[in-house]
């Protein structure tokens, strides 16, 4: 028995180190970074791995400061990030893939119509507290803010001209899906989220509403919003021959309709 | 009195514990059952999951589990061995290896995921891979499955260590055709709390084993576990909250066909030794 055990082992540790053998590194890409871009470049890659048989592409997510870390670092061939890349990051290049848009949610059940820019201002920094004080029925304000590192989050500051401190928030979320499972389970909630994915719940009966935004109402199918984010894939130095035309291909009128699949908004040709 | 409102109140919690979990269960059962099938647990997912199946992220995670048990198991055996047969009482480096065990137990498994990111993906260069997952996972049972285990092997009376030693038996012999087979229901136990713990594994896994859906072909690929897809689906993937539902009922029922096996394979593993020898 003791010896049978001791094989098992033998045989265990050899099976694992037999796989050390290192990939050739001409037909593999690693594209890690924003978990809003990762199902939409999975997706994008499984279709490029079709059309060119021999090719891997593993796509990882952890988000967009992971992104940008890891294809400065050499851990990636590309990374993802769902935001415009700032003045510190002009070692990346970036390629914008589709756009996203922002919008304000509420309950279904709120009989706010529309909020002006002053007014999510003093919301988000808890001047106002109870959506009577804008002409709603008395019920206290939660307040959905996105956590840390969120490019979300980032889009929300800038263009409100707000600084994270400011905020009073009641709950702190992660993704978008998060976003909404939390506004529709609280009356009193506000949020912001993902328009595409906003208006899929919403038509699927889920209990949120999109505000429109200093009177525009924003929609995914006309390209109209007032708070958009582009989706993208950014490299370090000069791209590799293999990423080079797969972010060709991931710009391409080709990945359009997987792009729609994400509820995303393709990019105009 | 005194006796029936205590009866009633210890009961009054009973209830509410069994209801928490069946409502569980139930939300679980009623809201994946109609979109679990045979194709869903034999086809690759499509559209991010919301469409086709599960196939290669169900082959992942049992690769994961693999690589963790296979690693755990007779490391966590032989700690736990050495920490109640061959320690003396307060013996300092003893003391300090169970405080060192407690502690490692109590760590949130984010931590042990970006630990198993730096030293098994990038210092050791093993890559986002299953047997970097897997590993990560095997650090994080090892300390609930050690105490587990040594904690069995304590419980066992101490006249059975004399007798064995009367007999002549050696150590050896006494460890391993009495104590272990004697303490195999906690470390059925152990085992069973481990692989729990290792199959809804999210935070450890997204950072080790990744994100990648394709079927694996080696140890060292990429490989989404069930609960990364759980979590992508019903946090990331618009409209994916059907395929998370059936997603979690597979994992329900691999996580009690699990405890099953293992109930099973203990039993014949240590069960006959005491019989055959």
């Amino acid at each position: 028995m003791f010896v049978n055990l001791k094989l098992v082992w033998l045989v265990t540790l050899l099976f694992f180190s037999s796989f050390s053998t290192t990939m050739a590194a001409d037909n593999r890409l690693v594209i890690t970074g924003s978990s809003t871009v990762a199902p939409l470049a999975l997706e994008i890659a499984k279709l490029f791995e079709n059309n060119n048989p021999g090719i891997r592409i593993d796509v990882q997510t952890g988000g967009s400061s992971r992104g940008i870390n890891d294809a400065r670092m050499g851990l990636a061939n590309i990374g993802m990030v769902s935001r415009a890349l700032k003045p510190a990051e002009s070692d990346l290049t970036p390629f914008t893939i589709a756009m996203d848009g922002i919008g304000m949610i509420v309950h279904k059940s709120n009989n706010i119509k529309t909020l002006s820019n002053a007014q999510i201002i003093a919301i988000y920094k808890g001047k106002i507290t109870n959506w009577k004080q804008l002409g709603g029925s008395d019920l206290a304000i939660s307040v959905v803010n996105k956590a840390e590192g969120r490019s979300t989050l980032e889009l929300f500051l800038k263009h409100f001209s707000l600084k994270n401190s400011q905020i009073k928030a009641h709950v702190v979320i992660g993704d978008n899906q998060q976003g909404i499972k939390t506004v529709s389970g609280t009356p009193g909630a506000i949020g912001y989220v993902s328009i595409g994915t906003a208006e899929y719940e919403e038509k699927q009966g889920t209990p949120i509403r999109l505000l429109p935004l200093a009177g525009v109402s924003a929609s995914v199918r006309d390209g109209v919003f007032p708070l958009s984010r582009p989706l993208n894939l950014v490299t370090k130095g000069k791209p590799s021959l293999l990423a080079k035309r797969f972010i060709g291909f991931a710009q391409s009128a080709e990945v359009h309709g997987l792009v729609k699949n994400q509820f995303f908004v393709p990019l105009k040709p | 009195m005194a006796d029936q409102i205590f009866k009633a109140v210890i009961l009054a919690c009973t209830a509410f514990i069994g209801l928490v979990f069946l409502w569980i269960l139930g939300e679980v059962v009623v809201k994946g059952i109609s979109h679990l099938s045979f194709s869903f647990l034999f086809d690759a997912p499509v559209n991010s999951g919301r469409a086709g199946g599960i196939a290669p992220i169900l082959v992942s995670t049992l690769m994961i589990i693999i690589v963790a048990v296979s690693v755990s198991v007779p490391l966590g055996l032989g700690v736990a061995v050495w920490l109640s047969e061959f320690t003396k009482q307060g013996q300092k480096f003893a003391t300090s290896t169970r405080l060192t065990l407690d502690v490692l137990a109590g760590i949130p498994s984010i931590v042990y995921g970006l630990f198993g990111n730096a030293f098994f993906c990038i210092y050791l260069g093993l890559g986002f891979s299953i047997l970097s997952g897997g590993l990560t996972l095997a650090c994080m049972i090892l300390p609930i499955f050690i105490r587990t285990c040594e904690m069995g092997l304590r419980t066992v009376n101490d006249s059975w260590r004399k007798g064995a030693l009367a007999l002549g038996m050696t150590r050896t012999a006494a460890i391993w055709h009495i104590l272990l087979p004697s303490a195999t229901p906690a470390i059925i136990a152990g085992l069973v709390l481990g692989i729990g713990r290792a199959t809804a594994e999210t935070a450890a896994l997204i950072f080790t084993s990744g994100y990648v859906d394709r079927m694996p072909e080696s140890f060292m690929d990429s490989g989404r576990a069930l609960a990364v897809h759980i979590y992508d689906l019903s946090m990331n993937v618009t409209g994916g909250d059907h395929a998370a539902y059936a997603t979690a009922l597979t994992l329900i029922i691999l996580i009690v066909f699990f405890n099953i096996m293992a109930q099973f394979m203990m039993d014949q593993w240590l069960g006959r030794k005491v019989l055959s020898s």
